[in-house]
């Protein structure tokens, strides 16, 4: 019945043997063990739809305060003020308000015009061939194009953050550049507020200037550029990860259902209902945590005051008793609230912006390619404790296949070009950097250079270039400056021993995440 | 029974009889009134089930929920008598409610 073998239910979210189907683990915790306590790791997992639903509503007993993310929990990061998705009453109120009034249903369903722009212009070129990618082509350039033009980034500005990157990639082994002081991408978004503040438009960010507040402390005022800076980072952050997360399952879940496809391909008014099954069924973010502020109980155990607790979206969706025959999709099933977007106070802010995407995503993907089949082979799914979903989707029509699609071998040094070309001298390091939005896996390639080094990292959120190499001893620094899903300056210090690499990273505003490592 | 009148916002009525225990919000779906969105399936997490109360109706129908006031700020034109359609209970002693609906987003 299930891939664990023992007869204790177990289950991690970092196991691996979990990614692809934790939907078996998942039936097991809500029948076996409903309060599950993972020694390991040190936290509590709740999994029936009633305990998700009060771990995620009851923001007295369950606080957001000290993260949402297990790592930041377990590991206390300080969080500063503005980082609204971690906050409690009375910060969290003030800020979530603000950003209700901006993320509104009616403001989103007015950006349909542009999104479907968005979606034609990544889509059209691929109709001819037949093969196209769910995340490469529409997941991460559509809800990136949203989010810049809500933000008011000029699209030649989008575009340029992006000729920067393709000419960075020109830098020799050997010689690092320097491009602090002059990147704009360097700089997060704080040019673009120090601009906008002198030059006020109809945007997101002129908003979030001008919005006038009552703080905690009952004085009227707007929000620092350091507030705003942060509120835009994580906005450009969650409106881009989670909506291409979606992306790809709606293209994976549908491939596996054409059934239920060629009926929402005849009747797009089936469209939200399907997106909702769809977010129900593969939820991009299938456990949020929580800090447990006093003793409560949940199934009679008590769960002492500090320890974290995390609620099992992914498993509260399925449980029987609010989802019958949870663990089948079926986009005709009667209405009943998955917590994909959270529940109460917490409650996903840009729910709105995320449903129209989706729909529009997925209308926009039937007018073109009424029929396709996902290439599970060269598909790559990654989980974290956070974000569960497709790093790449590659996908082709019935007359793609008839045609013959391009040899395996072919795609794949297409895919790994670094990996061919390793120069001479090249050290190669595995690294995983556990980031407020979890943990981040990325592959480090690098040539020393006497006191100085030079190298690329590679990781889901693209390929970008070590700038600052340097070596004392045993102690390698370097910055890099990040560009999805949202514009951030990082700055690493490790040590390296032997084959091991530990260390830190610091993520602009975001705090330090701890760096791990191993030769590769 | 409860015999709930919904009035779009062009000023058309609709009477649904609502089985007690359902919502306001899925009377309307039952009865297929229009301007009801829902999308979060009656999850207080949307603002999409916005209506107006009655004001002859208000004091029996209650205010709002904490949870309610936070989610209402997704709603245009907020009032004094918005309620989430999908935070109201239809009980016997709501026999004969009107509640209105705003203008809809499509
Ligand atoms: S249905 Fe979403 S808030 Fe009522």
């Amino acid at each position: 019945m299930n891939a664990m073998g023992e007869g204790f239910v177990h289950w991690d979210p970092y196991d691996p043997k979990y990614f692809a189907n934790p939907y078996p683990a998942f039936r097991r915790l809500r029948e076996e063990a409903p309060l599950y306590y993972n020694e390991q790791y040190d936290f509590y997992a709740v999994s029936r739809y009633e305990d998700v639903e009060r771990g995620l509503g009851d923001r007295d007993t369950f606080i957001s305060g000290r993260g949402g993310i297990l790592e930041i929990i377990k590991q206390n990061v300080p969080i500063p003020p503005g980082v609204f998705i971690f906050e409690d009453p009375p910060l969290h109120t003030i800020h979530r308000g603000l950003l209700t009034r901006i993320f509104t249903p009616k403001k989103m369903a007015a950006l349909e015009p542009q999104i479907r722009a968005f979606c034609a212009r990544a889509l059209d070129p691929l109709v001819e061939g037949g093969e196209f990618n769910f995340i490469d082509d529409l997941g991460a350039d559509m809800p990136m194009r949203v989010i810049g033009m809500l933000l008011g980034i000029p699209e030649e500005d989008l575009k340029d953050v992006q000729h920067r990157a393709n000419e960075s990639l020109r830098t020799e082994p050997g010689k690092p550049q320097d491009y602090s002081g002059h990147s704009f991408a360097g700089q997060g978004f704080d040019e673009y507020i120090d601009w906008r503040a002198r030059n006020p438009s109809d945007d997101l960010m002129t908003e979030l200037l001008n919005a006038t507040f009552v703080d905690e402390k009952g004085e009227t005022r707007r929000l620092t550029r350091e507030e705003v800076l942060i509120f835009i980072n994580i906005l450009a952050g969650a409106g881009n990860e989670t909506t291409n997360r979606l992306i790809g399952w709606t293209g994976k879940v549908l491939a596996e259902h054409p059934d239920q496809r060629r009926q929402i391909y005849e009747n797009r008014g089936l469209i939200p209902q399907a997106i909702e099954e769809i977010l129900r069924f593969e939820p991009p973010g299938p456990s949020v945590g929580r800090y447990v502020a006093t003793d409560t109980e949940f199934q009679g155990t008590t769960v002492p005051k500090g320890s974290a607790l995390l609620c099992l979206v992914g498993a509260a969706n399925r449980d029987p008793g609010k989802f019958a025959d949870g663990d089948s999709f079926n986009i005709n099933r009667a209405r009943v609230p998955h917590l994909t977007f959270g529940y109460g106070f917490h409650a996903c802010l840009g729910n709105a912006l995320a449903r129209v995407e989706g729909r529009i995503a997925l209308d926009e993907l039937l007018n073109r390619f009424p029929e396709w089949d996902v290439d599970l082979a060269n598909a790559h799914l990654s989980s974290t404790s956070t974000v569960r979903g497709w790093e790449t989707l590659p996908a082709f029509t019935p007359k793609a296949r008839r045609r013959g699609r391009s040899t395996p071998e072919a795609r794949r040094e297409a895919a790994e070009p670094a990996a061919a070309q390793a120069p001479a001298g090249a050290e190669r390091w595995k690294m995983t950097m556990k980031t407020p939005m979890g943990p981040q896996e990325m592959v480090m390639q690098i040539v020393r250079a006497g006191d100085m080094f030079s190298g690329r990292i590679e990781s889901p959120m693209g390929s970008e270039p070590i700038n600052n190499g340097k070596i004392a001893g045993e102690t390698l620094t370097w910055t890099m400056e990040v560009k999805k899903p949202t514009s951030i300056k990082v700055s690493f210090d490790v040590k390296i021993q032997g084959d091991t690499l530990t260390g830190h990273a610091k993520l602009g505003l975001f705090g330090k995440a701890p760096v791990i490592g191993q030769r590769a | 029974m409860a015999r709930i009148t919904y009035i779009e916002f062009g000023g058309r009525e609709h009477v649904v009889d609502v089985v007690p225990g359902l919502s306001v919000m899925e009377g309307a779906r039952q009865g297929l009134i229009s301007g009801i969105d829902a999308d979060c399936g009656g999850g207080c997490s949307c603002g999409t089930c916005h209506v107006y109360v009655d004001p002859d109706w208000q004091a029996r129908v209650g205010g709002r929920n904490p949870i309610e006031d936070a989610t209402i700020e997704f709603a245009e034109n907020v009032l004094p008598n918005s309620r989430l359609a999908c935070q109201i209970t239809v009980t016997e002693a709501l026999d004969g409610l009107v509640v209105r609906i705003p203008e809809t987003l499509r």
